[in-house]
C-alpha cells in the first residue's frame, strides 16, 4: 500500500522498483547507498522496456506455466543496458575546464542557446555532482550548434510521458546542479551576480530543454521536491499532476475543458462496444484483438483520484496520508488493462478498497490473552503500558481492558503511574474497586482479582512501574496495567520521561492511545512519540509502539479515517477499539467494516 | 452464453489452494507439481494459478493456486479465492516449526473458522514441508501442537472482544466440540498430514520428495 514512492533505504543499500502493471512485473534495482548513481532511473525503465519487448510474447499467451516455464535469459542484455548507462553518465568527464574568461567570451551566444534549449531533447546529465558538472557545462558550450530544432516535434507533441518525464528530470538536475555551482562558484570568482548566474547557465546545463520561461514556471512547480533529493526521491509523477491545470502547456486546450463526464464516456465508448460484442462468446478472443482492452493512464485515473482523495479527507483521514494513498493506487493501476464491464471509476474504487484493507489487516498476530498465557507459563506478569496525549481515555480504557482480562480469569495490578494529574489515583482506586465488588474474591478462588499498586503524587513514574512489576511478580499477579500521564507529543522533558518508563521497564505491549475523533493531528503524534522512543533508548532495537487503542469510536459515525492514519503511520495493529464510557463498550476492529463505512459515499 | 455461464458454475470448485506462512516453500512447491525443476522463488506478492495434470493418467487435472502468505495479503486473497477451493495444501515450514508455531496455528484456525471453509468443507492436507534438512520436524509432532495450539486459540479467540459490528471474532463456529480437547478428527473436513520436500534431497538438481502429496493430490481429483 506504500507503493507511493518508488525507493528503499535499508540498511547500506537503497532500492528502486518500477511496477508493469499490464504484465504484473516488478523492476527492482538496488545499490549502494552512498553512491548516487544518476543514471539509474533511466535503466530501470530500459530495462523495463527491453524486457517487456523481448518476453511478450511469452507473457500474453502461456500465463503462469509460460512464466515458470521459460527461461528469461536476459543476463546478455542487461549487461548491455548497464555498460551504455554507465558511459552515458561518464561521457563527459575527461573534458578539459575552461576557465571563467573562456566561458564569459560564450555569453554572448547565451541569448540565442536560451531560446532554442527548449526544443533539445533528452540528452542525459549524469555525472557526480560537482566536478562532472563544471566540465559538463563546457560541453554545453561547445555543442549549441547541435541544438536540433527537428527535435522540436517530440518534445511538444507525441509521446508526452515519457519525455515529459525525462524533461522534468533534467530541470530538476539542472536546478540541482545550478545550485552547486554557485556554492562552488563563490570562492572563485568576484564577478556580480547577475553575471554570474548567467556565466553558469552555460556551464552547468548541458543544453538543458527548456527556455528560461518554462523554467521560471518549474521553479515554482517543483521546487519543493528539487530540494529535497532531486534525483531519487523525484516523483515525476506529481509534478505531471501538476501540470495537468497548467493553462494547456504541452496538452491540448481540448483536454483541459473536458469534464470527468465526458472522459469518462469517451473510455466507455470503446469498452461498451467490445462489451456487446463480448457477450458473444466465442467472438470475444478475437474482437479483443481488435477493440483493444483499454489500458489505464495517468490521465483516466487523476480525476477519479482527486474525488477519492477529497472524499478520504472529508472522512477524517489525514490529508498527507491521502495523497500518500492515492498516489500508490496511481502507481500499482497504471498500465493495466481493465475488463470490459469496469469503468475507470470502480476499478480505482477497487483497488482503493483493497488497499485500505491491506492497511488495517495487522502485521503480526493480535491475541492478548494468548501472549498473557505464555508469560503465566513463565511465572511472569504480562505488563502493558499505556500513553497518549491528554484527555484521550487512557484511564477509562485501562478500566476496559482490566475488566476484559478478570472475565477471562487474569488477576490484574494496575500501576498508577500517573502521578501529576490531580485525582488520577483516586480514579483508579475507584475503578479497582468497583471491580473488585463486580468478581468478587469468592467467585475466583479467594484471590482478589485487581489491586492498586500507588505511590502518592509528584514521584519518579518509572520508578513506580519498577516496583509495581517486581511486586507483581512476587504476588503472582497476571497481568500489570501501568498507566502513565498524558503529555503532548512537543513537550520534550515528558516524553524523554515516558522513554525512560519504557526503555527501563521493557513492558511486553506498548500501546499508544488515540482518539477517533483526531485528524491530521494523528500523524504528528504518533511520529514524534515514536521518534522519542527511539531516540531516548539505549539498547540496538528500541521498543517503539506496538499496538493501537482507538477510543470514542462511538462519537463518530462513519468519519472513520483516524483509523487508516494511525496504522498507516506506524503499520501497527489497532488492538482494542473503545466504543463508550462502561465496562463493557471494548471491541475489536473489523477492517471490512471500517472499509465499508469509510467508502460509503 | 447461457451455456458456458452454466459449465463455469459447475467447475467453479475445481481449484487446490496453497497456503501457509511466508517463507513455508509454496511457491517451490508450486513451480516443482507444475514443471518438476527447481526455480529460485521470491515472496510473492500476488496469486499464481495453472491447471495441473494428475499424473497417473485418470484425466483428470485441477487447478492449482498458489496464494501469498504475507501477513498483509493472505486474508484478502483467501477471501477472493476459498468459495472456488476443493481442497487446501496447507504447507507448514517443519524446520522454523517450533519458533512459529503460534503464527501456523492462527492462521490454520482463521482458515477453519471461516464460514465458507466450513460450508464446503473442502478436504486438507497438512503437508509438512523442508524435511530435507536435519532438524525438521516430523508431521506426527506437527500434529500434536498444531492441536493443542488450536484448543488453546479455540479459547482465546473465542474471549476476545467482540467485533466493531456486532459480529464476533472467533466466529459463531465453535471449532470441534466442547469440553473436550482439540482433534483434528473432530473438523467437519478430511485432514491429512504428509511429509514432503520442495527441494528434494539432493539438492536443486534433483527431484522433489513429495510422492505422498502427488499421491493425494490424485484422491483428490
Amino acid at each position: 500500500e506504500r507503493g507511493g514512492t518508488n525507493s528503499f533505504t535499508h540498511e547500506a543499500l537503497t532500492l528502486k522498483y518500477k511496477l508493469d502493471n499490464q504484465f504484473e512485473l516488478v523492476f527492482v534495482v538496488g545499490f549502494q547507498k552512498i553512491l548516487t548513481l544518476t543514471y539509474v532511473d533511466k535503466l530501470i525503465d530500459d530495462v523495463h522496456k527491453e524486457f517487456r519487448d523481448k518476453y511478450r510474447n511469452e507473457f500474453q499467451q502461456k500465463g503462469t506455466l509460460g512464466l515458470l516455464n521459460g527461461t528469461f535469459d536476459f543476463k546478455d542484455d542487461f549487461m548491455r543496458l548497464l555498460r551504455d548507462a554507465e558511459e552515458s553518465s561518464k561521457v563527459r568527464a575527461p573534458t578539459v575546464m575552461k576557465t571563467f574568461e573562456q566561458s564569459l567570451k560564450s555569453q554572448k551566444t547565451v541569448k540565442c542557446m536560451i531560446e532554442t534549449r527548449g526544443e533539445k531533447p533528452k540528452e542525459k546529465v549524469k555525472n557526480k555532482k560537482n566536478k562532472g558538472s563544471k566540465k559538463e557545462g563546457t560541453e554545453a558550450v561547445a555543442t549549441p550548434g547541435k541544438a536540433a530544432t527537428g527535435d522540436k516535434q517530440p518534445s511538444a507533441a507525441g509521446e508526452k510521458e515519457e519525455l515529459t518525464k525525462d524533461e522534468i528530470l533534467q530541470k530538476n538536475r539542472e536546478e540541482f546542479f545550478k545550485r552547486h555551482m554557485k556554492a562552488g562558484e563563490k570562492s572563485r570568482s568576484p564577478k556580480p551576480e547577475a553575471q554570474k548566474e548567467k556565466g553558469k547557465k552555460p556551464r552547468v546545463w548541458d543544453l538543458g530543454n527548456s527556455n528560461a520561461k518554462v523554467l521560471d514556471y518549474s521553479n515554482s512547480a517543483t521546487n519543493g521536491s528539487a530540494e529535497a533529493c532531486p534525483v531519487e526521491e523525484f516523483d515525476p509523477d506529481t509534478a505531471l499532476g501538476d501540470r495537468n491545470r497548467e493553462p494547456g502547456r504541452l496538452y491540448d486546450l481540448e483536454y483541459e475543458s473536458d469534464d470527468e463526464a465526458e472522459e469518462e464516456k469517451v473510455i466507455q465508448n470503446p469498452s461498451k462496444p467490445s462489451a456487446k460484442k463480448g457477450g458473444l462468446g466465442g467472438m470475444f478472443g478475437m474482437l479483443k484483438g481488435l477493440v483493444g482492452s483499454k489500458s489505464l493512464t495517468r490521465e483516466d485515473m487523476d480525476p477519479v483520484l482527486e474525488k477519492m482523495k477529497d472524499h478520504l479527507i472529508a472522512k477524517n483521514v489525514a490529508a498527507e496520508i491521502a495523497v500518500q494513498l492515492c498516489e500508490s493506487v496511481a502507481k500499482k493501476l497504471e498500465g493495466k488493462v481493465m475488463g470490459t464491464f469496469t469503468t475507470v471509476t470502480s476499478t480505482v474504487k477497487q483497488a482503493l478498497q483493497e488497499a485500505l484493507v491491506q492497511i488495517l489487516q495487522p502485521q503480526r498476530r493480535v491475541d492478548v490473552l494468548r501472549d498473557v498465557m505464555d508469560a503465566q507459563r513463565h511465572h511472569r506478569p504480562y505488563v502493558v503500558t499505556f500513553c497518549g496525549v491528554n484527555g484521550v481515555g487512557k484511564s477509562t480504557n485501562l478500566a476496559k481492558i482490566s475488566f476484559w482480562l478478570i472475565e477471562n480469569g487474569f488477576s490484574v495490578l494496575i500501576a498508577a503511574c500517573d502521578t501529576f494529574r490531580a485525582g488520577a489515583v483516586e480514579q483508579l482506586r475507584t475503578h479497582t474497586r468497583r471491580l473488585n465488588a463486580l468478581h468478587p474474591p469468592e467467585s475466583h478462588g479467594g484471590r482478589t482479582m485487581v489491586q492498586l499498586y500507588e505511590k502518592g503524587y509528584g514521584k519518579d513514574a518509572a520508578g513506580i512501574a519498577m516496583e509495581a512489576i517486581s511486586y507483581a511478580r512476587n504476588q503472582g499477579f497476571d497481568v500489570v496495567l501501568v498507566d502513565t500521564a498524558g503529555r503532548m507529543q512537543d513537550n520534550a522533558p515528558l516524553m524523554t520521561a515516558l522513554a525512560k518508563l519504557i526503555a527501563v521497564n521493557a513492558p511486553d505491549l506498548v500501546l499508544f492511545v488515540g482518539e477517533a475523533l483526531v485528524g491530521n493531528e494523528a500523524v504528528d503524534q504518533l511520529v514524534k512519540f515514536n521518534k522519542a522512543l527511539a531516540d531516548h533508548s539505549m539498547a540496538q532495537t528500541p521498543r517503539l509502539i506496538d499496538g493501537i487503542v482507538l477510543t470514542k469510536f462511538d462519537t463518530i459515525d462513519d468519519k472513520v479515517g483516524a483509523a487508516i492514519s494511525m496504522t498507516y503511520i506506524t503499520s501497527k495493529p489497532i488492538v482494542f477499539v473503545g466504543t463508550g464510557q462502561t465496562y463493557c463498550d471494548l471491541r475489536s476492529l473489523n477492517a471490512k467494516a471500517v472499509v465499508a463505512a469509510l467508502m460509503k459515499a | 452464453v447461457i451455456w458456458r455461464f452454466v459449465q463455469g458454475r459447475r467447475s467453479s470448485r475445481k481449484a487446490v489452494l496453497l497456503l501457509g506462512l511466508c517463507d513455508a516453500g509454496k511457491t517451490l512447491l508450486f513451480a516443482r507439481l507444475l514443471t518438476g525443476r527447481y526455480r529460485d522463488t521470491q515472496t510473492s506478492i500476488t496469486d499464481s494459478s495453472a491447471v495441473y495434470r494428475v499424473s497417473n493418467d485418470k484425466s483428470a487435472n485441477v487447478t492449482l493456486i498458489d496464494l501469498p502468505g504475507h501477513e498483509s495479503l493472505r486474508l484478502q486473497f483467501l477471501e477472493r479465492f476459498k468459495a472456488a477451493a476443493r481442497a487446501i495444501v496447507f504447507v507448514v515450514d517443519s524446520v522454523a516449526f517450533q519458533r512459529e508455531v503460534k503464527d501456523v496455528a492462527e492462521f490454520l484456525y482463521q482458515v477453519l473458522v471461516d464460514s465458507t471453509v466450513l460450508k464446503n468443507a473442502p478436504a486438507l492436507l497438512i503437508a509438512c514441508n523442508k524435511q530435507d534438512v536435519t532438524m525438521a520436524k516430523s508431521a506426527k509432532l506437527i500434529q500434536q501442537q498444531l492441536e493443542k495450539e488450536l484448543n488453546t486459540l479455540r479459547v482465546t479467540r473465542s474471549a476476545a472482544p467482540t467485533s466493531l459490528d456486532g459480529s464476533a471474532t472467533g466466529g459463531p463456529a465453535q471449532l470441534g466440540k466442547k469440553g473436550k480437547d482439540f482433534d483434528f478428527s473432530q473438523l467437519p473436513m478430511k485432514v491429512e498430514f504428509v511429509e514432503c520436500s520442495a527441494r528434494g534431497s539432493k539438492g536443486e538438481e534433483g527431484d522433489a520428495d513429495f510422492e505422498s502429496l502427488e499421491k493425494w493430490l490424485a484422491k483428490i481429483a
